[in-house]
């Protein structure tokens, strides 16, 4: 192997991570492993959203050298399933470790049948190498509960390889034989033989930047979700690679507002063309909406029937659908912050309130009757908007443990129950 | 006082005799009023024989059977060529579906003039007098299935408890008869109906699987008996036709049970009560003005009772508006906001049901559609005079539309970029798709979950 792919090697680090999880009524701390990579000499690590998240309450990175360092998160991207981490570097220094700078190469250039190698922690093996080729070099796919519930994929395309990833892997690089990171393994199909997915360089570059510079990614929202005009040019009748097709508007978001409706055909963007054939130019179709600053203003062209419409709308902010999370141990009671697109994919007729995502068997609010679904949104009078309120109901709670009459809905409909000291 | 209770003693023991001597004698009396009724549920690919267990009501050849005999979804005009048999015979005789009684939840059949003779209705027997007693014994009928004959066999058991769920009902130790069928204490009185089973708890133990509990439910036999209390008053409900209305309407779908706890929390310990949510907008509930959150306490100056389970307390409240008609005003005792109030709701006419939809398959599409309705309004969330479009009903397995992703309860929107505000529109549509041989494909914007897709079918 040449020089480069030996440094590589040397940048490739484990991650364990304990983090907190609000499951059932309880906090309980689980781990995890992972991989990553170092990209800057004062300690920057790329790995994954789904292995270093905001609920981390330790991370210790494993150099190459066997040496144990903490670290620290600096932002997570639960889009593109990248985070950045920070190791120790007052600890490095002090102990006199080194390790080496991985370098990026151009994931555009990459082709299919190319060899790649990639790099991880398969299942707390470290350092294992394993080889493959790019399988396809531009591969959409999305999910959306993909990282930790959270929805991913949506605005970028994937690389695709066949060099064996598994659990642990995340977040280690997808290398050439140079030694360059190409891309930031994240996941495969399970139960199938070497389908891996990596997120490409270039992605990796701009988001870890971002993290870098502001700890998370701002994005515009407008809306609607897209679907590939594929074949059905004739039908609508336009030229080929002449717009996109719109599949879905969310209620009350911008797009709707302005008056898109599911079935236009998008011409154009800002006076840009769009061009949403095939599946695969979906994605950066939406990266360039949510690259734009939030509150600008945009102007579809928008052909509907025989008609064409103009439609001006301003972006949003792009929120997630998970909320925050919390758990009131006594109460054994795990929640959620119900959200704009929590309250949308479930038809909810409020954005408000908080999810029960979790109790505890035998717990006053098990034995009230609360299961995981039910939104919460009275405590006694007190109307529960926000994770905070309930925070602050609770921490009176425990000042003072008195009866609490809760109310709550699950399908619309409303029960109330007590929580009992 | 001695001679007393010894004239005591010996009539009982001459009545026990006597019973022990004749129950084979009764079974054999009471298997005339005994059938089982066999029908095909006709769909759209499919032809699903389905046989059930009834009981003769009347001299007419009238035969109840449980409402779980027939899916609530199944419109009348799918169920096909009926057959009543006689137990232990080969020999079906014609039978025509008179409709499903909202109140009770039975379906009504009525036998063919020949064949009545040879039935006696249950009403001929005397029924019991008291409720039966903790570990009364009572015994009833099986019927083995068709290839059998429909061959009648003696099941007994004794009264474990007596429930009101909300009608009164008796838990038997064991399954005591088919569901469906009659049971009587050992002189042969009429004590009830048994009633589809309830399902038993059970851990399941083999070679992949270690104790994982499931719900076992025995369709064959039940141990569960509504009384004749609950029978004999509602024998008249024969439907006056097939949809079974009139069916009265209050319209807010989403009743709680005031849980005992929390009634405790707000002063009204010991009471019962119902908490209301889901309004259905323009119902008769809407229209009285009740809102949600409203708890009602009492109807027509009754407070609910206090049952067990607590959800009883919804079914109790469900059927005193299917026991009145449409048009009766019912006073409700509610509190809002803790204060007490009376609301008067006229109950109005049950909307269209699943099951009276208008509805056409279309056989070259493989796809049936039928009209959207007010309850799918409430489970698709639309907002009153928002356009429904048409709900998909059937999609044959391995057609064009299958394959294009469309599925049961999809609501179609929009037909090749026409938006679809009536079902008449959307027939049209999709005959003039169904009847032009050279179309190549066409577009739907469907509509699930809240989401849209516009999917794209080719036809040949």
């Amino acid at each position: 192997m040449n020089r480069g792919f030996n440094r590589v090697l040397e940048a490739v680090v484990r991650i364990d991570v304990s983090e907190i999880e609000f499951e059932a009524g309880t906090k309980r701390l689980t781990g995890g492993t992972g991989s990553g990579v170092i990209i800057s000499g004062d300690g920057l690590i790329v790995t994954n959203a789904h292995v270093a998240s905001p609920e981390a309450v330790s991370i210790t990175v494993t150099l190459a050298s066997l040496e144990k360092v903490e670290a620290k998160l600096v932002g997570w991207d639960h889009w593109t399933d990248l985070a950045v981490i920070r190791l120790n570097m007052t600890e490095v220094n002090r102990r006199k470790l080194t390790f080496t700078v991985a370098e990026f190469g151009d994931s555009a250039a990459l082709y299919p049948g190319q060899t790649v190698y990639a790099v991880g922690t398969p299942y707390g093996l470290e350092r294992t190498v394993t080889r493959g080729i790019i399988s396809n070099a531009n591969r959409p796919f999305r999910d959306n509960q993909g990282v930790r519930g959270y929805e991913t994929g949506l605005f970028n395309n994937w690389l695709q390889t066949d060099a064996a990833i598994n659990p642990g892997n995340s977040g280690g690089p997808l290398v050439t034989e140079d030694g360059k990171v190409v891309g930031i393994n994240a996941r495969g199909y399970i139960g199938a033989d070497n389908l891996g997915f990596a997120i490409p360089s270039s992605v990796v570059r701009t988001v870890s930047a971002g993290l870098v510079r502001e700890g998370a990614i701002t994005r515009s929202y407008l809306g609607f979700a897209l679907k590939e005009l594929q074949d059905l040019e004739n039908f609508y009748t336009l030229a080929a690679n002449n717009g996109v097709l719109v599949n879905d508007v969310d209620p009350g978001s911008p797009a709707a507002r302005a008056g898109l409706r599911a079935s236009d055909v998008v011409l154009t963007m800002n006076g840009r063309r769009l061009d949403g054939r095939f599946p695969e130019q979906l994605a950066p179709i939406q990266a360039t909406i949510a690259g734009l600053p939030v509150g600008t203003k945009v102007v579809l062209e928008v052909k509907r029937g025989g008609q064409t419409v103009a439609l001006t709308m301003l972006t949003e902010k792009l929120e997630s659908r998970v909320g925050a999370e919390w758990a009131f141990e006594k109460w054994g009671l795990s929640v959620r912050q119900v959200t704009r697109a929590f309250a949308r994919s479930n038809q909810l007729t409020s954005e408000t309130g908080v999810v029960v995502i979790g109790v505890q068997p035998g717990y006053p609010a098990d034995v009230a009757g609360l299961a995981r679904g039910d939104i919460i949104t009275k405590v006694g009078s007190a109307p529960i908007l926000e994770l905070e309120k309930l925070k602050q109901l609770y921490a009176a709670y425990e000042a003072k443990p008195e009866p609490q009459l809760i109310e709550a809905q699950r399908n619309r409909r409303i029960s109330l129950y007590v929580i009992k000291p | 006082m001695k001679t007393v209770l010894r004239l005591c003693l010996l009539g009982l023991t001459a009545a026990v005799s006597l019973t022990a001597a004749t129950l084979s004698e009764l079974f054999n009396d009471r298997l005339k009023s005994v059938v089982a009724v066999e029908f095909f549920v006709q769909s759209e690919t499919e032809r699903q024989p389905v046989t059930v267990l009834g009981t003769v009501i009347d001299a007419q050849g009238t035969i109840i059977v449980p409402a779980a005999a027939i899916l609530p979804n199944v419109a009348p005009d799918q169920l096909k060529d009926f057959r009543v048999y006689r137990p232990g015979s080969t020999e079906g005789s014609n039978a025509v579906y008179l409709g499903q009684d909202a109140f009770t939840g039975w379906h009504f059949f009525r036998v063919e003039e020949k064949l009545r003779a040879e039935l006696v209705p249950i009403t001929q027997y005397a029924p019991i007098t008291a409720e039966p007693a903790l570990s009364d014994e009572l015994w009833g009928i099986g019927l083995r299935n068709k290839d059998e004959d429909f061959l009648p066999y003696f099941l007994s058991a004794r009264v474990a408890t007596v429930m009101k769920l909300p009608q009164k009902t008796a838990i038997l130790g064991n399954e005591v008869a088919g569901p469906g069928l009659p049971v009587f204490d050992l002189s042969g009185r009429f004590a009830g109906l048994a009633q589809t089973s309830f399902g038993q708890n059970f851990l399941l133990f083999s070679h992949n699987q270690h104790g994982n509990p499931i719900l076992l439910v025995n369709v064959e036999e039940s141990s569960v008996v509504l009384l004749t209390d609950e029978i004999l008053p509602h024998l008249g409900r024969v439907p006056n036709s097939v949809t079974g209305r009139p069916i009265s309407w209050f319209g807010a779908y989403g009743l709680q049970p005031l849980d005992p706890e929390v009634a405790k929390l707000i002063k009204l310990e010991n009471k019962s009560g119902v908490v209301i949510s889901d309004i259905a907008d323009g119902s008769p509930a809407a229209q009285a003005g009740l809102q949600e959150r409203d708890i009602v306490l009492a109807i027509d100056g009754q407070p609910l009772p206090r049952l067990k389970p607590d959800r009883v307390v919804v079914g109790y409240f469900g059927q005193e508006v299917l026991r009145r008609t449409p048009g009766d005003v019912m006073t409700l005792s509610i509190l809002r906001n803790g204060e007490r109030q009376d609301v008067k709701v006229k109950l109005g006419d049950e909307p269209k049901l699943v099951r009276e939809a208008d509805r056409h398959y279309f056989e070259r599409l493989g796809l049936t559609v039928r009209e959207f309705l007010s309850s799918d309004g409430m489970m698709h969330r639309t907002k009153p005079g928002e356009k429904g479009g048409v709900v998909v009903n059937f999609v044959k397995p391995g057609s064009q539309l299958a394959t294009a992703g469309l599925r049961p309860d999809d609501l179609v929107r929009e037909i090749d970029g026409d938006e679809i505000a009536t079902y008449a529109q959307a027939l049209t549509k999709l005959q003039a798709i169904e009847a032009d041989k050279n179309r190549p494909e066409f577009v739907l914007l469907v509509s699930r979950g809240g989401e849209t897709s516009v999917l794209r079918i080719k036809l040949n």
